[in-house]
């Protein structure tokens, strides 16, 4: 037996646990001019730190090449190359930043590479301004602390403290915002999201029409109106995740465990549904197919008059007369 | 646009026609995307460009309508995906660089200035407060000296050293350091790392930007004491206004510029502090900007011309003139023709 205080505290865990999804889910949603909101998941602190490691390397090959080329040329001393070197990094990454930015609309090398994309914050275009702001913050942000950090020595502890302090605060802004934003981000009003990826597979209620007419002799399934009332658009699209999984190849282990999986799922649908047939092993997934189109076109129907069924669950949420 | 609705389709559900009717224009939508993506909005011919916007439009109409009515999973995912990727494509940033860097020297630059000048007035206080203090504090006991004075920033000039050896680093004839490498050396000084500490900790509520403002003035006081009592202070007033006429005023715009960020978070008005944070940014970047500008010239000054030019008035000359310069550009650059 646990006790109440355990359970109140376990409450409120979830609670959070809830509201924490939901501004997740607020941060993820941009309105562009259209009106229409579209879902932009926000891009990981991760994803980013590797896409600035991508960056940081591809703009140091560059400076050491040059400082290569300075040194074969003769144009340095011993004396001066290190702050020759420093000057090259410096005057490579501040224009590589903006400029690739610019041209890429939001996308640096790394961030290509990432597929992850600098977005305007409140859905219209990325102006100039932005792009520039941000990644001249990101020198006040990462470098001059990185650069801090590589040339610390014991002699000063009061600067090896202010430059904890300040990557303390770099990594710890973007993790207290949902959107992930750094300060440069904050002043630019941007943020960085994952490039989503359209594919277009193809429409599972398109396709079983012609299979059903391929085989003259076996009779189709059919169900009733009130067969079709059990089940909402999450069992729909759960079903429909299954579907597609059938096309895919399986090896021979998995095809036994998928055909027993099947199994069950027919038999507690017929359960539920009160199909009275039995249905061969050979027709599950046919019978799948057919309950699928038939249970989409119900809800599809139920929805355009305003009845829209999240889950099985939509029946108990009506309150009872 | 090219909707082929055959009589078998109409056996169909609604939301299969829906998509069978539209799917043609979906994949063009795709097709333009990856193009736009590839080459740029700018390289692609007009029929493309003007397919891509009203494909797009199209798109977030068939969106908004899928979602109410089709439950196919896959297929909102995938529009959502589409037109999301068509939407970035379309709003994307189409500035051309060189109309960009024009319109911030002879514009947007001298105008942030003038907007924000009581911060860079108080900038300039700070520094001269700090020279002040410096000044009065090591006229009343040169040990002051080692207290604020960095030693590696010394270069073994002090209280102890002699007269002759003081004027021997102001008039230095030695050309070993001059050129590409000692620029480099004097962008990266200490002067620099000020000036970006300056602005960077503005963000916290002024106060470090304001004291290591201060302090630089009081390095800067407590070494012109220095050769004043010595009767070197028209000389060092010489060798320091070649390049220090452009470096310290730069780190008082950065302070200027980072004391206006400070004010947004300690005093936000309506706004609230991201919104106030962003509205300032606006200038302060560009003062940010400016004195980067500056930090590079006085580097430029410092690296060719300070140990080349040994004449006083000549570095009077040519210091002051350089400051002027700037002046003017912020006084009268980017104001509207009458």
């Amino acid at each position: 037996m646990r006790s109440p205080a355990a359970d109140v505290r376990k409450a409120q865990r979830l609670a959070r646990k809830d509201r924490r999804a939901e501004r997740g889910r607020a941060a993820s949603t941009i309105l562009p001019p259209e009106g229409v909101p579209l879902n932009l998941p926000v891009a990981s602190i991760g994803v980013r730190l590797a896409a600035q490691i991508a960056d940081v390397l591809i703009t140091t090959v560059a400076a050491v090449c040059l400082v290569i080329l300075f040194s074969a040329l003769e144009l340095t001393r011993p004396q001066t190359i290190m702050a020759i070197a420093m000057l090259l990094f410096f005057v490579i990454r501040v224009p590589y930043y903006i400029l690739s930015e610019l041209a890429w609309n939001g996308q640096t090398l790394g961030k290509r590479f990432l597929k992850i994309k600098v977005v305007a914050h409140n859905g219209g275009s990325l102006s100039t301004h932005a792009l520039v702001l941000r990644n001249l913050m990101k020198e006040a942000e990462i470098f001059l602390p990185g650069t801090l950090l590589l040339t610390l020595d014991q002699e000063s502890p009061v600067a090896s403290w202010i430059a904890l302090a300040w990557v303390a605060m770099a990594f710890a802004i973007p993790l207290m915002n949902p959107y992930r934003q750094r300060l440069g981000d904050i002043l630019a009003g941007t943020h960085v999201i994952h490039l989503p990826q359209p594919i277009l597979l193809k429409d599972l209620a398109g396709e079983a029409k012609p299979m059903t007419a391929a085989k003259p002799g076996a009779k189709g399934f059919a169900f009733l109106a009130h067969q079709l009332d059990h089940y909402g658009a999450f069992e729909l699209q759960t079903l429909e995740t299954l579907l597609r999984a059938q096309d895919k190849f399986m090896s021979p282990d998995v095809h036994a465990r998928n055909r027993r999986t099947v199994a069950t799922i027919v038999e507690k649908i017929r359960q539920k549904i009160g199909f009275a047939d039995p249905i061969p092993p050979a027709r599950a997934v046919e019978f799948l197919r057919s309950f699928y189109n038939a249970q989409r076109a119900h809800l599809e129907q139920r929805q355009l008059f305003g009845d829209k069924r999240a889950d099985k669950h939509h029946a108990a949420d009506e309150t009872p007369q | 646009m090219n909707a082929r609705v055959t009589p078998q389709d109409s056996a169909l559900i609604r939301s299969a026609r829906f998509r069978k009717e539209r799917e043609a224009d979906w994949r063009r939508l795709e097709d333009l995307v990856e193009k736009a993506e590839k080459n740029g909005l700018q390289n692609m011919d007009f029929a493309g460009t003007r397919d891509l916007a009203s494909l797009y439009r199209q798109a977030t109409t068939s969106l908004a309508i899928a979602r109410e009515i089709s439950l196919d999973k896959a297929l909102l995912e995938y529009l959502e995906a589409l037109t999301a990727r068509a939407y970035l494509s379309v709003y994307a940033p189409q500035e051309r660089l060189g109309g960009l860097v024009g319109r911030f020297i002879t514009k947007s630059a001298p105008q942030a200035m003038r907007r924000s000048w009581f911060y860079i007035l108080l900038g300039f206080l700070c520094m001269g407060l700090g020279a002040l203090a410096g000044y009065l504090l090591y006229l009343e006991n040169a040990s002051w000296f080692y207290v604020f004075m960095p030693p590696e920033m010394a270069g073994g000039r002090g209280p102890d050293s002699t007269t002759a050896f003081l004027r021997s680093v102001i008039y230095d004839d030695d050309h070993s350091s001059s050129g590409l490498g000692a620029f480099a050396t004097y962008l990266f000084s200490h002067n620099t790392r000020i000036a970006i500490f300056v602005f960077g900790l503005g963000v916290f509520a002024c106060a470090p930007a304001f004291l290591l403002t201060f302090y630089n003035g009081l390095i800067l006081g407590a070494f012109y004491a220095l050769h004043v009592d010595r009767g070197l202070g028209w000389d060092l007033g010489g060798w320091l206004s070649i390049h220090g006429v452009t470096e310290l005023s730069a780190i008082c715009i950065a302070c200027g510029g980072g004391m206006q960020l400070g004010m947004a978070v300690l005093f936000p008005g309506r706004n609230t502090r991201k919104e106030a944070l962003r509205l300032a940014g606006k200038d302060a970047v560009k003062l940010a900007i400016v004195a980067a500008i500056m930090l590079v010239a006085a580097a430029i000054l410092e690296g060719f011309f300070r140990q080349t030019v040994q004449d006083m008035w000549t570095r009077y000359l040519i210091g002051w003139t350089v400051g002027f310069g700037w002046l003017a550009w912020f006084m009268l650059g980017g104001r509207a023709r009458q």
